[in-house]
């Protein structure tokens, strides 16, 4: 087996000494992560909500210093109706709370249509957010002071919708495909398109050395990659680990022996390192990225988008990992998208090698 | 003297094309055996058969002693290989090269620094060991790769055009590395363009269309076939085969 420790050895050098290769992928996963956690978010903060109060009594202005006091809430008071349109218009506002007059007494004598809720929703995503926030805090003091029976909204696993938690395993999917894929099938490629692969496959190596070889110096990146991103978000993001992480190590672990393996598969069908690249882009990066659910949901996909997105590993692993990360599920939950990133590995392992063997044999 | 390479009716197809057809031929323990050819003509595909890398589709053909639909893992550890297309990682240095090579022909760690120590004195690369291949120049680097293909002491090693695009002193040295490493007993099984190396060569094969259709010393080859030089047998055998 010593040949095989040299071989691994040898794999670790080419990575070492391509340093600008090894910066991006050491760094590429914290710039996403702060990316993703800082700008790309649908969280709401500071927004300003137009209140007019027609009421003018004790109990709507009580209801107003709840918003103010909310740190989401920036509180504009409204007094005409004409106003009401130009402030939503001219971008000033992005909601507008309507409180119509002697409303405490018609909300007990169970009238509706008392406190009207306007919302700008040329952005609909943070039309809806800023929604549940309203309705949580004016729901509340609903409860509190009339005691209405009122669907109070409890967000289970991201109380704040923070959009972290949900990018997160979203870009620890995307990243680990990047590398573990288009790094080795480049890597694969580069020894093929110098002609090295013919002198590996003459010496004593076996086929599955220097297949296993080539992936061993990934996973171990990978795995720095997955400790950096996990804590950057616990420490900087404040997402939980609330399952088990020697569960979450583990099943990452699968997660980058497919990906690894989509790698494997791709070097088998090029002959360049150009070629492996850009598949590795454009066929599978991308489709990685829009239908792993990171951007969008992929419930609201139409049907053959859904099913495509069953293809690609980073989708179930996803699922996977919200449920060790944010949910602590027992195992049976998430046992089905398991299975789906085992078949997609086997059946890339299974391809990969008839492959190789029409080529080499 | 034994052969060490028995290659009987030896045949790939690839689908409906022929690349070699049922070549039959012998290669002697500890001689310098040339394989010609014009390019397409088939000679890789026959080497790649003996080296392992490719099956057969039919025919018989032993390495070493070993057959090669059976044995070819066994092959690997006798025989050495070199290619033009390939020389050394270029992003390693040069004792990582031999270590790499080396190890992965499972040499011991203790044997490995004696033997690539006395390769980089004989090379005179004494204090070019930890630059990397990539800023040598490529005549070294071609005399580098062939060292070290043999580091293992192997039987038989495979050259594969081995002196493509380096300058005609480095060709004449190279040679004489060649020279030097039958003495040591190691057959050497060549493939080359030039003709002037065909000369040095103890027999040669020319082959034309996926079969061998000329083999024996240069000089009776040129006898055979009327010529005065290596270079006319080849053009004699490669014209004909054109019409």
């Amino acid at each position: 087996m010593k040949h095989f420790g040299i071989f691994i050895w040898k794999e670790f050098l080419h990575i070492w000494r391509d340093k600008k290769t090894l910066l991006i992928i050491i760094l590429l996963p914290i710039i996403e992560v702060l990316l993703f956690g800082f700008v790309l978010t649908s969280e709401i903060n500071n927004v300003s909500l137009g209140i007019r109060d027609q009421d003018n009594s004790d109990w709507s202005g009580e209801l107003i210093r709840k918003f103010a006091n909310s740190p989401y809430f920036e509180v504009v008071r409204l007094h005409d109706a004409g106003e009401v349109q130009s402030v939503l218009q001219s971008n000033s506002v992005k909601a507008i709370l309507e409180i119509k007059p002697d409303a405490e007494r018609r909300i007990l004598a169970g009238e509706s249509g008392i406190i009207q809720l306007l919302l700008d929703a040329s952005d609909p995503n943070m039309a809806r957010t800023i929604e549940v926030y309203i309705n949580n805090i004016s729901g509340s003091y609903l409860n509190d002071t009339v005691n209405l029976i009122n669907l109070q909204p409890l967000m289970y696993y991201n109380p704040n919708l923070k959009s972290v938690f949900k990018s997160v395993p979203g870009l620890m999917a995307v990243v680990l495909m990047l590398i573990c894929a288009m790094m080795t099938s480049v890597s694969l490629a580069r020894e093929k398109e110098t002609g090295s692969m013919d002198v590996l496959l003459v010496s004593p190596l076996k086929t599955w050395q220097i297949v296993i070889g080539k992936m061993i110096p990934y996973i171990a990146i990978s795995y720095v990659n997955i400790i950096m991103i996990i804590a950057l978000s616990i420490f900087v993001f404040g997402v939980p680990v609330l399952g088990s992480m020697p569960l979450l190590f583990l099943f990452s672990g699968l997660y980058v022996i497919c990906a690894l393996s989509f790698g494997l598969f791709i070097s088998t069908v090029v002959q360049t390192q150009q070629i492996a690249m850009m598949i590795s882009l454009a066929g599978l990066m991308l489709p990685t990225t829009l239908l792993s659910g990171l951007i969008y949901p992929i419930r609201n996909m139409p049907r053959w988008l859904q099913m495509l997105s069953g293809i690609f590993p980073a989708r179930w692993f996803v699922e996977v990992l919200s449920h060790l990360m944010l949910k602590d599920s027992p195992l049976k939950y998430y046992l089905e998208p398991l299975g789906y990133i085992l078949l997609i590995t086997l059946i890339l392992l299974l391809a990969a090698t008839k492959r190789f063997k029409l080529r080499y044999d | 003297m034994a052969a060490i390479i028995k290659a009987d009716g030896l045949t790939k197809k690839f689908g409906d094309f022929t690349a070699v057809d049922a070549i039959s031929f012998e290669v002697m323990e500890g001689e310098i055996f040339g394989f010609l050819g014009a390019n397409g003509a088939g000679k890789t595909t026959a080497m790649k058969m003996l080296c392992g890398l490719l099956l057969p589709t039919s025919g018989k053909a032993e390495v070493a002693g070993f057959d090669v639909f059976r044995q070819s893992e066994k092959i690997k550890l006798n025989i050495g290989y070199m290619s033009q297309r390939f020389s050394l990682f270029s992003d390693l240095t040069v004792w990582e090269n031999i270590e790499f090579y080396a190890g992965i022909y499972k040499m011991q760690r203790k044997e490995i620094k004696t033997r690539g120590a006395q390769l980089i004195k004989e090379l005179e690369l004494g204090n070019q060991r930890n630059r990397l291949i990539g800023a040598l120049p490529l005549g070294i680097r071609q005399k580098l790769a062939f060292s070290i293909a043999i580091i293992h002491e192997p039987r038989l090693v495979f050259l594969d055009e081995p002196t493509g695009g380096v300058d005609p002193i480095t060709r004449r040295r190279f040679w004489e590395m060649i020279y030097s490493a039958t003495e040591k007993g190691i057959t050497v099984f060549v493939t080359t363009h030039y003709m002037d190396e065909a000369e040095y060569c103890d027999r040669v094969s020319m082959m034309v269309d996926g079969a061998i259709k000329g083999l024996d010393t240069p000089a009776r080859l040129k006898e055979q076939f009327g010529e005065k030089t290596m270079f006319d047998v080849f053009l004699h055998l490669a014209r004909k085969a054109g019409k």
